[in-house]
């Protein structure tokens, strides 16, 4: 419930006006209320393939995505899939607080959902795309700690990996080097990744009902979810970073977690992470790039450390929350009723407020931390 | 705690090291350091002095929430560490110090009981400088020839010099202001200085802004550097800071950036703490 000082929605959030309150059981919305409401959705979102990767959207990809992505062919013992840090029936994380494979890493699993609507991979944004992203693990030694050679030569000697190879690319992994089929994987898995899509939720049955003016679907959404939504848009002023249909702004904040590693030293997050995308082969920018002029990466171009870049983290989307516990970054807070208090108790000193300005103390009532959590669990 | 502080110094020794346009050896002065109880428990005063020498630091200025952080660390290091006196006895109270009336009393017994450079990094703004608390800092710096370190808008940088004016200000961040009201207030106020803690509009990518350049150059005696580690984890990025500031300071004459990185710095707490100093 990160605050950014975002101009359209701030400026529906402040316009100094009172019009007429829309009522909704017990709970009224007024109609700058209604359009911040609204400006979260609709859902789903149209599907709209990565220009960056070929085979996004392609149906031979996905499926071949999903095998790798199941398969622990990729892991250098044969003993790790992606399944083991994204399980489907844990939302696509793992329930843990930090992530365990080989070893363990020093952050906790992002749940894989929605994931064509990001700038930014990773909670420090290492990767400008999803592609990249999914090479990630497979070469990082606490993870798959494999190597492109490594997986470039289980493809060619496996005989359906290395038809569903064929069938994808249309090439022989015999004639590909190591890093295009590395890179060719990756955007395998990130095709499968793609189909991972939320299911419309009650608030957005609630959203829906709101726009129609369907007084009978409006009235079915819980009165503490009501009042926990008003104060996400209102007191909380979460909506601020938590914007849009996917809840986030995709960007980067210090949300007053202690960043720690439990290994040693300190987590740098996004200021790591711009280091990491300035030197990585896999970006926008670089030669694997599948169609520069639609997916330009000028983002990625202009990205530059900062002093605040140092221990932030992504805004996380909100969406599937109550599934993805435990939370923030490094998996530090047990639950969402945890969560909420962390913000409405914030340690301001822990941030630069004249540097940053985004965050400040919520002081939330107990019934406000109560209703708030009712509105995330309906995301 | 002993191996996480151990794999922290050699990551940061390394980070030091690899970044391009750096002058290792240029010395500095930190004016910008907070050891408060959450980086003192993660990081001992050794280890916490160890990783100010291998950044490369003539000296550091040190406040903390509370005092006992800054004592910790001079107690450790008289030769590195200049102490400033912090208002606050934990962390939380940068809003509401200047209402407690019970500060007074608490800067008062520090005050006499240990040596100090300056008092702050304390935060106020507008009226904030009329109330009793801060009147009181600025005649306690009076009284102690000691400096103030004023996170705070123009406002109160005048209220202070009003109550006081032979007052000497650091005034931490430069305000956060532009580089045009920092020349109306460098201009109008001799004994101000402005540190350059957590802002880069100065500098990017080791090249000095043109409106900055023409600051400093005016102005050659009256600015420094800091880190501001507000934050425990920020003693990680001291050193990563301090390559930051090795490469714009690059950037400018050599006397001058001398000026920037220590000099000023040194003058200031020479001053306060009746040292000898060195010529501006």
């Amino acid at each position: 419930m990160r605050r950014l000082l975002f101009g359209p929605i701030a400026g529906l959030l402040f316009v100094a006006t009172t019009p007429p309150a829309i009522a909704n059981g017990n709970i009224s919305f007024t109609e700058i209320e209604k359009a911040a409401i609204l400006s979260h959705g609709p859902w789903p979102p149209k599907f709209r393939p990565d220009p960056s990767n070929r085979v996004s959207g392609k149906k031979s990809a996905v499926t071949f995505g999903r095998e790798l992505f199941r398969s622990r062919f990729l892991s250098r013992s044969r003993r790790h899939s992606c399944l083991t840090c994204h399980n489907p029936d844990l939302a696509y994380a793992d329930g843990l607080t930090r992530s365990s494979a080989i070893a363990t890493v020093d952050r906790n699993a992002i749940a894989l959902a929605n994931l064509r609507l990001n700038r930014w991979y990773g909670w420090d944004g290492s990767s400008d795309n999803l592609w990249a992203q999914s090479i990630r693990p497979i070469l990082d030694p606490r993870e798959m700690n494999a190597t492109a050679g490594l997986v470039a030569e289980r493809i060619r000697s496996d005989v359906p990996f290395s038809r569903g190879y064929k069938n994808v690319f249309d090439s022989n992994p015999k004639s590909d080097d190591n890093q295009k089929i590395l890179v060719n994987l990756g955007k395998a898995l990130a095709a499968f990744q793609e189909t991972i899509v939320t299911p419309p939720s009650r608030f957005d049955e609630f959203r829906s009902a709101l726009e129609n003016n369907n007084l009978k679907k409006i009235g079915r959404y819980p009165l503490a979810a009501k009042r926990g939504l008003k104060t996400f848009i209102g007191k909380g002023k979460c909506n601020l970073c938590h914007l849009g249909p996917n809840f986030t702004n995709g960007e980067f904040d210090d949300a007053g977690v202690r960043y720690f590693k439990a290994s040693g030293g300190v987590d740098k997050g996004r200021y790591g992470g711009i280091q990491n995308l300035k030197k990585s082969p896999y970006t926008l920018l670089g030669k694997f790039n599948d169609n520069p002029k639609n997916a330009p990466g000028i983002a990625t171009q202009h990205v530059a450390r900062s002093h605040q870049s140092w221990g932030q983290f992504r805004v996380p989307s909100l969406r599937n929350i109550s599934k993805t516990a435990p939370f923030m970054h490094d998996g530090s807070v047990p639950t969402l009723r945890d969560v909420v208090r962390h913000y409405s108790e914030l340690n301001e000193e822990r941030l630069h407020l004249d540097g940053s300005g985004l965050l400040r103390r919520l002081n939330l009532s107990e019934r406000e931390i109560s209703d708030l959590v009712a509105f995330l669990k309906t995301l | 705690m002993r191996k996480i502080i151990a794999v922290y110094i050699a990551g940061a020794a390394l980070m030091g090291f690899s970044s391009p346009g750096m002058t290792a050896d240029r010395p500095l002065i930190d004016a910008h350091i907070h050891y408060s109880h959450d980086a003192w428990e993660g990081l001992p005063p050794a280890k916490a002095i160890e990783l100010l020498r291998k950044t490369g630091l003539k000296r550091a200025f040190v406040s903390s929430s509370s005092d006992k952080g800054t004592q910790l660390l001079y107690k450790e290091a008289p030769d590195l560490i200049v102490p400033v006196l912090r208002p606050y006895r934990k962390r939380g109270e940068l809003g509401s110090w200047m209402h407690d009336n019970t500060v007074i009393q608490l800067l008062e017994s520090r005050l006499a009981k240990y040596k100090y450079a300056g008092i702050g990094e304390f935060h106020a703004y507008g009226d904030d400088v009329e109330t009793k608390v801060l009147r009181s800092v600025i005649s306690l710096a009076k009284k102690y020839g000691i400096f103030l370190h004023s996170h705070s808008d123009a406002a109160v940088i005048h209220g202070i010099f009003k109550q006081n004016p032979e007052a000497r200000v650091l005034w931490a961040h430069s305000g956060f202001t532009d580089p045009g009201e920092i020349r109306v207030m460098l201009k109008k106020y001799r004994n101000l200085w402005a540190d350059l803690a957590f802002r880069e509009d100065h500098a990017m990518d080791g090249k000095v802004d043109k409106a900055w350049r023409a600051l400093f150059e005016e102005f050659p005696n009256r600015f420094m550097i800091g880190t501001d580690t507000f934050a425990p984890e920020r003693w990680f990025y001291v050193i990563e800071h301090a390559t930051w500031s090795r490469g714009w300071l690059n950037d400018l004459p050599n006397d001058l950036a001398a000026k920037i990185a220590w000099r000023n710095a040194l003058t200031l707490s020479d001053w306060a703490l009746k040292k000898k100093s060195v010529k501006n």
